[in-house]
């Protein structure tokens, strides 16, 4: 009698060229794309969103041309932080034009489709209580979407804005095999980089290329009128954290409170304060970034000239 | 999944999708050799969770007929103004009447999906106990079929207690 491997095809559905079909449409949306950088971290609320949205400007700022994917579904926050939230989004043969914010920066996030603050994302099912079996399945098939149906055009960099949590990383691994690089944040707590420390390690087993480095976030808090500086949190050796694990350490940025208030206004705050020393710490973190990635002149706008 | 026609030892082919009932699809295969057919039952669940890959059973293609087709089919709740497009909830409702996959229109298709339902009567929808809901809703909507009604108020769901029993 015939085994599974004896036989030929699933008898009609073709299930296997379906999902070869998606992931080639995929490539050749992605193929504009230079350059692919997953932001991520192991643990929730260290301000990966806002190290995302003002790595996004910072560059832009130098001329390149960048796009974010909010790769959070559940808990989208890059459109508010860009300032494109409750944009409508233009349909063209090309598909759907991701919604254009500040510098030109390109963003898709799920908040756009959302339609009030306090509405959660539910998917459409005959019962919810057995989602956790099919949720992030149907969840990976939306970010496919996201990368293979938004116009993004040509892109010299694409930062994906990846929700908390060492699993995510692989499901985006599983999507974008090509990816160029990971950049992760923590935060100075011990709790954080022992739950980074994970990231990491997925991300370095996972992904084809090196993670580009850890970045502290929230290293100090900076008090904007006298610019002293002194502790948030009980400090962790982030930098030793990065050092035994063989990856670069890419920078510290300390806590502004006008970092929130630029992001609750919709405007980041590189725009605002680049010449300030987070600003500066931010940009110092995207120079070592497109070094890291071997970015060329022509990708980086102003930053070589 | 393949099915072998074991006293032919032949692979079986798909022969045809039928219309899903209350989320379980019915899909039929058969023998090319010796013409027995069985039929593959999927629960809710197991729907779902092919739904999900957005795949299609029997079409042999997934190629998207507009972009995003299946994200706008799969929120449940979504904002109408989303796209430029058309008039608002355009896209959204074309893209859930096309479905996501093989089960999506059939599903909408089986599950009254030509009804529209008011914000209120979905509030009161949703106060029905989860494991209840699905029943709640094809009877209510098969009231409404049956009295002509396209868009469910509360009125209706008043009307459809009333007869119904619920």
């Amino acid at each position: 009698m015939k085994k599974y491997k004896d036989i030929v095809g699933d008898g009609g559905s073709n299930i296997i060229d379906q999902v070869v079909e998606q992931m080639a449409r995929l490539k050749v949306r992605m193929a504009k794309v230079k350059t692919k950088v997953a932001v991520m971290s192991g643990k929730g609320g260290v301000g990966k969103s806002a190290i995302t949205a003002n790595l996004a400007a910072a560059f832009a700022m130098r001329g390149s041309v960048v796009g974010i994917l909010d790769a959070d579904l559940n808990g989208p926050t890059i459109a508010m932080m860009i300032g494109v939230r409750g944009k409508r989004l233009r349909i063209s043969e090309e598909g759907v034009h991701p919604a254009l914010g500040p510098l030109g920066i390109k963003v898709m996030s799920m908040d756009l489709f959302l339609p009030r603050d306090e509405t959660p994302v539910i998917w459409d099912a005959p019962a919810q209580q057995d989602s956790f079996v099919w949720r992030a399945t149907l969840e990976v098939s939306v970010l496919r979407e996201f990368l293979s149906d938004v116009a993004w055009g040509e892109l010299d960099l694409l930062l994906i804005d990846l929700p908390p949590g060492a699993d995510r990383v692989s499901n985006m691994a599983g999507l974008l095999p090509a990816i160029d690089g990971s950049i992760l944040v923590t935060i100075p707590s011990e709790v954080s980089q022992l739950v980074v420390k994970k990231s990491i390690a997925v991300a370095k087993e996972t992904l084809k290329a090196p993670p580009l480095g850890l970045v502290e976030n929230m290293a100090a808090y900076l008090c904007p009128r006298c610019g002293a500086e002194g502790e948030l949190f009980h400090p962790g050796d982030s930098e030793g954290t990065a050092t035994s694990l063989g990856i670069p350490f890419l920078g510290r940025v300390p806590f502004d409170p006008r970092i929130s208030i630029s992001s609750d206004q919709g405007v980041p705050f590189q725009m605002r304060h680049g010449d300030s020393p987070v600003g500066r710490a931010i940009l110092q973190i995207a120079d070592a970034t497109a070094t890291s990635l071997g970015m060329k002149p022509s990708d980086l706008g102003r930053i070589e000239t | 999944m393949k099915f072998l026609c074991v006293p032919c030892d032949k692979p079986m082919k798909l022969l045809e999708v039928k219309a899903p009932d209350q989320g379980a699809l019915t899909i039929v295969f058969h023998c090319s050799e010796c013409a027995h057919r069985i039929a593959l039952l999927t629960n809710p669940l197991e729907t779902q969770l092919v739904k999900a890959l957005d795949v299609k059973i029997g079409t042999g293609s997934s190629a998207p007929t507009e972009p995003l087709r299946f994200t706008r089919s799969s929120l449940a709740r979504q904002r109408e103004e989303t796209f430029l497009t058309g008039e608002p909830g355009e896209a959204v409702e074309a893209a859930k009447e096309e479905g996501s996959c093989p089960f999506t229109a059939l599903v909408g298709e089986a599950e009254g999906g030509e009804h529209v339902w008011t914000e209120a009567a979905e509030q009161r929808l949703q106060r029905i106990p989860i494991f209840a809901r699905p029943w709640a809703k094809k009877a209510i909507e098969d009231f409404a079929t049956e009295n002509g009604y396209r868009t469910i108020t509360e009125t209706v769901i008043d009307e459809a207690r009333e007869k119904i029993g619920m």
